[in-house]
């Protein structure tokens, strides 16, 4: 029960539960459960090309070579790439920071190591840079700096666009993304 | 203790335990404080876009100490929309706030210098000329005010005069000292207006108020400082971030 703790969210009442549902009910389950979980703390690893979450020197997404390496997404985190493979037809690549800049935190340009971002633009083919950072104050930031480190290479980048959420209802929408949404506002 | 909405804006927000945030808030009537705003981190949260910096609140808050518990907050108003260099000279602000400004020190007189830095920000002022301005209140509020009328034997500053500023003295005539700051008598003049019109004075301000800034910041370095340096140079091959400090970590 204490190891399930360490998973998010999961309290000692929800722990004690999924405890006695594996060892009582699907011990089969269990095992599997224990398999996979041993194989990923062993050997995931970061890719070596974009840092994304890989069991692979190479995750699946560099490794396939349809698709387009012209475009390049940068992204904080391994989840956000999960969430844009899932939900849009991207097919270029990806480059995950592991963070955001955050100077007020003492992250800056080395500590996420973005000279390897920037070997990466030095390479060539990238022809647009997409900043899906998040629309935070430190995701701003992060992109406003990585849009520097595009337009010095004469690199085009571009910002995701942030508004009104699907199915969102204006009057329930905080006011900031509400002005966000409205300044972003485009010819129909 | 009890506060009930209390003008202030976040300086700065960071991940707390699961659904959590720390908060540095510089509020009006309660200088900095240090709250903990439990549960906003939620998928549906519509509080957290409101915790964000930049953005004017009124936040009321249980308990006090080191760290207060965040009961409620709303807008006070539009969230200021800074975006690249404009931002990160508002996070260069928070940093100094943040560095040099005690917690729950009142300083209303800040936190309106404060706002009309952010608002000088968003409505487009020069960056330059809204941070000297700010930096020049900054050291006002401290306690640390620079005589930009007067010299300092007390005769009126002449604009074409060279003159050397000598912290807790004032201006020297240039000739008389070898210490100090050397700055002319007009831009001492145009920084106490606040009109830094000209990039001769832009570049004595600055020299003069990074001298004080600096006396104050006794050796700690601004992150923010150092993340606007790289940008400038072309962040390749610029140290100004190579050296690590104790406690930089990724995240
Ligand atoms: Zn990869």
């Amino acid at each position: 029960m204490e190891a399930l703790r360490c998973l998010p969210g999961v309290g000692p009442k929800s722990a004690s539960r999924m405890a006695f549902h594996l060892v009582e009910r699907d011990r089969v389950g269990a095992e599997r459960l224990a398999h996979a979980l041993l194989a990923a703390a062993e050997g995931v690893r970061h890719c070596r090309r974009c840092r994304n979450l890989s069991e692979a020197e190479l995750c699946s997404v560099c490794a396939d070579p349809a698709r387009d390496a012209s475009l390049l997404c940068v992204v904080e985190t391994p989840a956000d790439v999960l969430a844009i493979e899932q939900a849009t037809g991207f097919r270029g690549q990806y480059f995950v920071l592991m963070g955001r800049l955050s100077p007020l935190d003492g992250i800056g340009p080395s500590e996420l190591g973005l000279d390897r971002l920037e070997a990466r633009l030095d390479e060539g083919q990238v022809r647009e840079l997409i900043l899906a950072t998040n629309p935070t104050v430190e995701g701003e930031a992060t992109a406003h700096y990585l849009a520097m480190l595009a337009r010095e290479r004469g690199i085009r980048s571009t910002r995701i666009a942030h508004g009104v959420p699907m199915g969102g209802e204006l009057e329930y929408i905080d006011g900031g993304t509400l002005a966000h949404a409205f300044s972003g506002r485009r010819e129909v | 203790m009890r506060v009930e909405l209390e003008a202030a804006y976040v300086l700065h927000a960071r991940a707390y335990r699961e659904t959590s945030l720390l908060l540095e808030a510089f509020s009006l009537q309660h200088g900095r404080v240090g709250l903990v705003a439990r549960g906003v981190r939620g998928a549906r949260s519509r509080t957290r876009a409101l915790l964000q910096p930049f953005q004017p609140v009124l936040l009321s808050w249980r308990g006090g100490g080191e760290l207060a518990t965040l009961s409620g907050v709303e807008a006070a108003g539009p969230a200021l929309a800074l975006q690249g260099e404009r931002l990160l000279g508002g996070l260069y602000a928070n940093e100094l706030l943040l560095t040099l400004v005690a917690r729950d020190d009142a300083q209303p007189a800040l936190f309106a210098h404060y706002q009309a830095l952010c608002a000088a920000l968003a409505a487009g002022t020069p960056i330059e000329v809204a941070l000297r301005v700010f930096e020049r209140d900054l050291l006002d509020a401290l306690g640390y005010r620079l005589l930009l009328a007067q010299a300092a034997d007390g005769s009126p500053l002449q604009a074409a005069l060279r003159y050397r500023y000598v912290a807790d003295e004032g201006a020297h005539p240039a000739s008389g000292v070898d210490d100090g700051v050397p700055v002319a008598g007009a831009s001492l003049l145009a920084l106490g207006r606040g009109e830094l019109a000209d990039a001769a004075a832009r570049a004595d301000a600055k020299r003069l108020l990074r001298a004080q800034l600096e006396r104050l910041l006794n050796g700690r370095r601004l992150r923010t400082r150092e993340l606007a340096r790289a940008l400038l140079g072309g962040a390749r091959g610029e140290p100004a971030t190579s050296s690590i400090p104790e406690g930089a970590h990724r995240r």
